[in-house]
């Protein structure tokens, strides 16, 4: 069957082409490309300040969390299922009316969602490293070694995730057991050999040294995650009925103070009986956080005092303001086309509800900053996250109005994301590397972030919402 | 005679397709009006547009006398609209989501109206169940209620009639037909032919975006002709590209 395949791969790119024009789709794994050919030739320049081996740990982790990440939004198992089939349009739901099994079309699903952004992300950045190879001393093979092991740390992530998500949706208190377990085992591990446990992450063991057993090794990893989600995959019981007590009043009279207090209920409710709340908050949160937590603590030795935490302050920053992300995916201009609201309307109070959540952001910052010692800075330091967190949503607002899941594969709209936070991140980096007290100067973002709010508000109302 | 709907040569081009082709049509207070049209000639795309859901790319169109390009919330907050294939939100229950539409439409006493609804249209079982559990009817009955319950002078409704079984069906008609006895305006597109008879008093026929022809059912009747034979000898004779 695999017209089934075909038909999703056609579909996926239709719907993120149909948005902004293939052209501008197509360009996308373009400008990964480039940004990776252009680094390349930075390489010798980094190298003066940090040593290739911590460069190569930094791209690793990148594409653990892009892995992560991916997977963590693209396949949360049960409740992607869910909210995708949801959707009668996707061919993932119409599918079910042809003879073929849930677990055949789900398998189907996930193969497609990884090779699809596996092609979108990985292969165009390690291309562009191996064209670049010629010119900045690299060998060839090298740079297709590098190529191979990034593909490995994409694929950890994103079937670690998998299996975990499957996991969380088959049993919490297992999951609940199997993390603790995790976390003893790599703590246990780190502390007997007195070494970071990001140095036993096998993509990067391989990277320094190849050898056939660890590649062996790590594919067999892999496809026992991923056999092992597949057996785990139980198809969402339709109709089940269950009955549920109103909670939209309560929500709303307790959301009283907010400007939409009904809109901000109901995207509550939303998260919570979806399970994203949750869901989200461990998979394209803390997970990934985790991860870049390990990769940057490697390179403790290399910062100026506290510049760990801050550095960590700004990347919680950033990946908490796709929390935005969290709030649009479930629902379309559509449902509220009957309702007297205007886009604008719907975006203020999704961010409303982003601000809600940003207390999860603001709560982990504080106790990493605690965790590691440095309660004198706390204060700084959550308030450079957040600030960075509303000032990066507030430019994702401007150029994606609701659709932030869909246009980010825009390669406009990811370029002028990608300088206009890049230059913001750099900035602040280097006042807080300066002095932590300074990091406070942050909260200045307020200003750019109303204004790139305003104009969104402006812009996207005079879009036509049926395109949405 | 107050006109409600005023539409002034109103298109909607989709890149190539013209969807809605220089359309001119005014409704009267108090009608039951059809929009009639086989699949794709326009009527949903028609109501679309009245709704301000939609931007017109040429013409005008006045709803109860607010412009549905100046003002398209305007229009929502005096209309009821169901639209062809919205269906409420997934997480929140049937009742949660009458509430969630009572605080946008800040519609008072919620409770009793929902109530009789959930009575008058007999899924009163189904008040506490999410809307994404439910069955697709069950949706349908939601969104009828949805449009209804602030009992709007002119509801839209795009294929009113498609989600319903039989018995359902002839409950709607009847409250349709009870509805605009009391000055208030009906709108509905269908490719139900005799439903249309049965119940519209004014139509208009689109195909391929253009319209065919508009007046009175009254108008047929005297002539002696029935509506599906009427539609049927227009749309085929109908040679236009
Ligand atoms: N959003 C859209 N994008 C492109 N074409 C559309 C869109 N909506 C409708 N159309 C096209 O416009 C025409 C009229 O559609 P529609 O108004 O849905 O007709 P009807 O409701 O009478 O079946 C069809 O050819 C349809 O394919
Ligand atoms: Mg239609």
């Amino acid at each position: 069957m695999f017209e089934l395949f075909t038909s999703m791969m056609k579909e996926e790119w239709r719907v993120h082409s149909t948005m902004f024009g293939s052209l501008s789709f197509a360009l996308f794994p373009v400008l990964i490309f480039g940004i990776a050919l252009m680094g390349s030739f930075l390489l010798p320049l980094m190298r003066t300040t940090l040593p290739a081996g911590n460069l190569t740990m930094i791209v690793h982790a990148n594409y653990l969390m892009l892995g992560i990440m991916v997977g963590a939004f693209g396949l949360l198992g049960n409740e992607v299922m869910n909210r995708r089939f949801g959707q009668a349009s996707f061919l993932s739901y119409s599918a079910r009316s042809l003879p073929l099994s849930d677990r055949f079309i789900f398998t189907n699903f996930v193969v497609k969602d990884t090779i699809y952004y596996f092609f979108l992300w990985v292969f165009p950045f390690g291309f562009g490293y191996i064209l670049a190879s010629p010119f900045t001393g690299v060998l060839i093979a090298d740079a297709l070694f590098l190529l191979l092991t990034l593909t490995l740390s994409f694929l950890f992530g994103l079937c670690g995730v998998f299996f975990l998500s499957t996991v969380y949706a088959w049993s919490k208190p297992v999951l609940l057991l199997l993390l603790l377990v995790l976390g003893a085992g790599i703590g246990g591990l780190s502390a007997l050999a007195g070494l970071n446990p990001a140095l036993f992450f096998p993509p990067l063991l391989l990277n320094s040294a190849f050898s056939w057993t660890n590649l062996l090794l790590s594919c067999a990893v892999l496809a026992a995650l991923f056999g092992i989600s597949l057996l785990l995959f139980n198809p969402e019981s339709v109709g089940s009925e269950k009955k549920y007590k109103n909670s939209f009043t309560p929500l709303m009279e307790r959301f009283g103070f907010l400007p939409n207090p009904p809109l901000a209920a109901k995207d509550i409710i939303d998260l919570y009986r979806s399970g994203s709340m949750v869901g989200q908050t461990i998979f394209s949160f803390i997970l990934p956080l985790g991860v870049i937590w390990f990769f940057l603590s490697l390179m403790d030795r290399f910062f100026p005092p506290h510049g760990l935490l801050f550095l960590f302050a700004i990347t919680t920053g950033v990946i908490a303001s796709t929390m935005y992300t969290w709030v649009t995916m479930f629902d379309t201009f559509g449902p509220y086309a009957c309702l007297p609201v205007t886009v604008s309307t719907l975006i203020a109070s999704k961010l409303t509800t982003f601000s809600i959540l940003q207390l999860i952001p603001a709560a982990f910052i504080a106790v990493v900053a605690v965790l590691s010692g440095e309660a004198a800075v706390l204060v700084p330091a959550v308030v450079l996250g957040i600030s960075v967190s509303f000032y990066a949503v507030s430019v994702m607002a401007w150029l994606c109005g609701l659709s932030p899941n869909e246009l980010v594969y825009d390669v406009k709209v990811l370029f002028v994301y990608l300088v206009l936070v890049g230059i913001v991140i750099t900035l602040f980096t280097s006042v807080a590397f300066a002095n932590p007290s300074y990091a406070l100067s942050a909260v200045i973002l307020a200003v750019p972030a109303w204004w790139f709010v305003e104009k969104a508000k402006i812009r996207w109302d005079a879009v036509d919402p049926a395109g949405f | 005679m107050t006109r409600v709907i005023e539409a002034r040569d109103l298109s909607k081009a989709y890149g190539d397709v013209q969807a809605v082709d220089h359309v001119t049509l005014s409704v009267e207070e108090g009608a039951l009006f059809g929009l009639l049209g086989p699949n794709g000639s326009g009527k949903t795309t028609m109501i679309r547009m009245l709704t301000g859901q939609t931007r017109p790319s040429s013409g005008t169109a006045t709803v109860l006398g607010t412009d549905v390009v100046t003002d398209p919330v305007g229009v929502r907050w005096q209309v009821g609209i169901i639209p062809e294939q919205e269906t409420p939100p997934s997480f929140l229950t049937a009742m949660e989501y009458l509430r969630f539409v009572a605080a946008v439409r800040r519609i008072p006493d919620i409770e009793k109206k929902a109530d009789w609804w959930f009575d008058f249209l007999d899924f009163a079982d189904k008040k506490d169940v999410l809307c994404k559990d439910l069955s697709r009817g069950t949706r349908q009955k939601l969104m009828f209620v949805q449009a209804f319950i602030h009992e709007p002078s002119l509801a839209l409704i795009d294929e009113p009639l498609i989600n319903f079984d039989p018995i359902m069906q002839d409950v709607v008609k009847d409250y349709l037909a009870g509805y605009v006895k009391k000055r208030r305006t009906v709108f509905i597109s269908t490719h139900f032919l005799e439903v249309a008879e049965e119940i519209c008093s004014a139509f208009a026929i689109l195909h391929k975006g253009r319209p065919l022809h508009s007046g009175p059912v009254t108008e047929l009747k005297e002539k002696g002709e029935h509506l599906p034979a009427f539609f049927l000898s227009l749309v085929r004779t109908d040679r236009h590209v």
